[in-house]
């Protein structure tokens, strides 16, 4: 018997996921711990309200409890999937609580949050440096475009609205964008299929 | 489908993987896509570049007893060894705790079949601590398939996750035993389901459950089960017909 003698707290993601999904509350419990600066981290960034930002969090964390059994790993990393559950509830949230996901000033300081890249943060993701660094080289226009929909969920016609610009020129930009960081990341992506 | 159908939708990609293309056009890309793999695939790399903006976002510690209210919320803080299974697996648990043995199921398809483990006590001797074994699955001519856990703490479980690979593989070898239950097809059936049973150093071995393999051979699946570590030895991976895809030996040299 090889006793790896490895604390909980080292499984790998979708191993203590795993463990979750059996119902093992200690392994629910370091599961929560292992991921709450990342969920309440998107969570806050989305709503801006520590408050419903924690609720969000919570209800990510049942979620992700009452669903681990269908975790699809061919689908995406756990973090992945965990972060996507956060950010599907942050918006929905956003959507039934403001007529505007965001603030000029809030989308202002999350770009720039997104953009720079401190060390303190030391991502040792490598696509997420890449992907950092390619919304950095966007054109103003197109990165506000792609953060207003993919980090608040804006539609295509809040965006012409909160931008004083018509829809199509809405959608332009963040196909654009969407194309520019998609180049940027398809090596990568093809090295993992 | 058309071409005319395809073009609309890669109009409309990329605001679908970021999820805000509004209800009706959602639905008929949704349909779109249920029938055009092509647009499929390209929809899946544009939702992995927004799944990477969402990496950007700095983690944020959230307040002070976030994590007790959590656990508070999945009714975790009872006290202590007293597990309540989700309402998921309670079915299987309750048997499974009527048995003195877990069962569960943690992937699709799942079945408690006759199951003769010994009555146990759970109780674990004070002061041993929870480890986690782990093994690689290997089909016949060691080809690692697969890995397994299994964690001794309490309660504990059996993890498992599983590549056979598309053509089987493990068919070479296979093939002079188990052709005949297997018909005419190389390998392992086909996103059929397989049978988790582990093994004890005294020979016995128990019947974990069962799950289901996708069309590439691949599946994960995890139970709540009692392992014990002094007595596991390792683990087999069966076939429907009852024919060995692969095995796990954690290593007896390294026992405490
Ligand atoms: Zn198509």
């Amino acid at each position: 018997m090889r006793r790896l003698g490895l604390p909980l707290g080292r499984l790998s993601d979708e191993a203590l996921l795993a463990g979750m999904a059996t119902g093992a509350p200690e392994t629910a419990l370091a599961f929560v711990r292992r991921f709450q600066r990342m969920v309440f981290g998107i969570a806050v960034a989305v709503v801006d309200d520590p408050q419903l930002a924690e609720d969000i969090a919570q209800q990510t964390f049942e979620r992700a409890w009452r669903h681990a059994q269908v975790y699809d790993s061919r689908r995406g990393s756990v973090k992945t999937w965990l972060g996507t559950i956060t950010h599907n509830l942050a918006i929905d949230a956003v959507r039934a609580r403001k007529a505007t996901p965001v603030s000029p000033e809030d989308l202002d300081a999350l770009l720039g949050i997104v953009t720079r890249t401190p060390e303190q943060w030391a991502l040792a993701d490598e696509a997420a440096s890449r992907i950092r660094a390619a919304v950095a080289g966007l054109p103003r226009q197109q990165a506000r475009a792609v953060v207003m929909a993919g980090i608040y969920g804006m539609t295509a016609r809040q965006i012409s609205e909160f931008e004083g610009i018509p829809l199509g020129t809405a959608k332009t930009r963040i196909r654009t964008a969407m194309g520019k960081l998609r180049t940027v990341l398809e090596p990568e992506r093809a090295d993992h299929d | 489908m058309t071409d005319r159908d395809c073009e609309w939708l890669r109009a409309v990609a990329d605001e679908l993987a970021l999820g805000v293309l509004p209800g009706q056009e959602r639905a008929e890309a949704i349909a779109h896509l249920d029938r055009c793999p092509a647009c499929r695939e390209r929809v899946e790399h544009l939702t992995f570049v927004g799944d990477g903006l969402l990496s950007l976002l700095p983690g944020s510690e959230p307040p002070a007893g976030f994590e007790t209210r959590v656990t508070d919320r999945l009714g975790l803080n009872r006290p202590a060894r007293r597990w309540r299974p989700r309402a998921g697996v309670a079915v299987a648990a309750a048997v499974a705790t009527a048995l003195g043995f877990g069962f569960g199921g943690w992937a699709v398809g799942t079945a408690i079949e006759g199951a003769s483990a010994p009555p146990s006590r759970s109780s674990q001797p004070p002061g041993s601590a929870h480890g986690l074994l782990a093994a690689s699955l290997l089909a016949p001519g060691h080809r690692p398939v697969g890995r397994i856990f299994a964690y001794t703490g309490h309660p504990g479980w059996v993890y498992m996750s599983v590549h056979l690979g598309r053509d089987g593989s493990g068919s070479d070898s296979r093939a002079g035993d188990a052709s005949e239950a297997a018909g005419s097809r190389d390998g392992y059936p086909e996103a059929g389901k397989v049978g988790c049973r582990l093994e004890r150093t005294d020979g016995t071995s128990v019947h974990l459950g069962e799950f289901s393999l996708d069309d590439a051979g691949r599946g994960y699946w995890g139970a709540p089960t009692r392992v014990d570590p002094a007595t596991v030895s390792g683990a087999r991976l069966l076939a429907a017909d009852g024919s060995v895809l692969a095995t796990a030996r954690f290593d007896a040299g390294h026992n405490q």
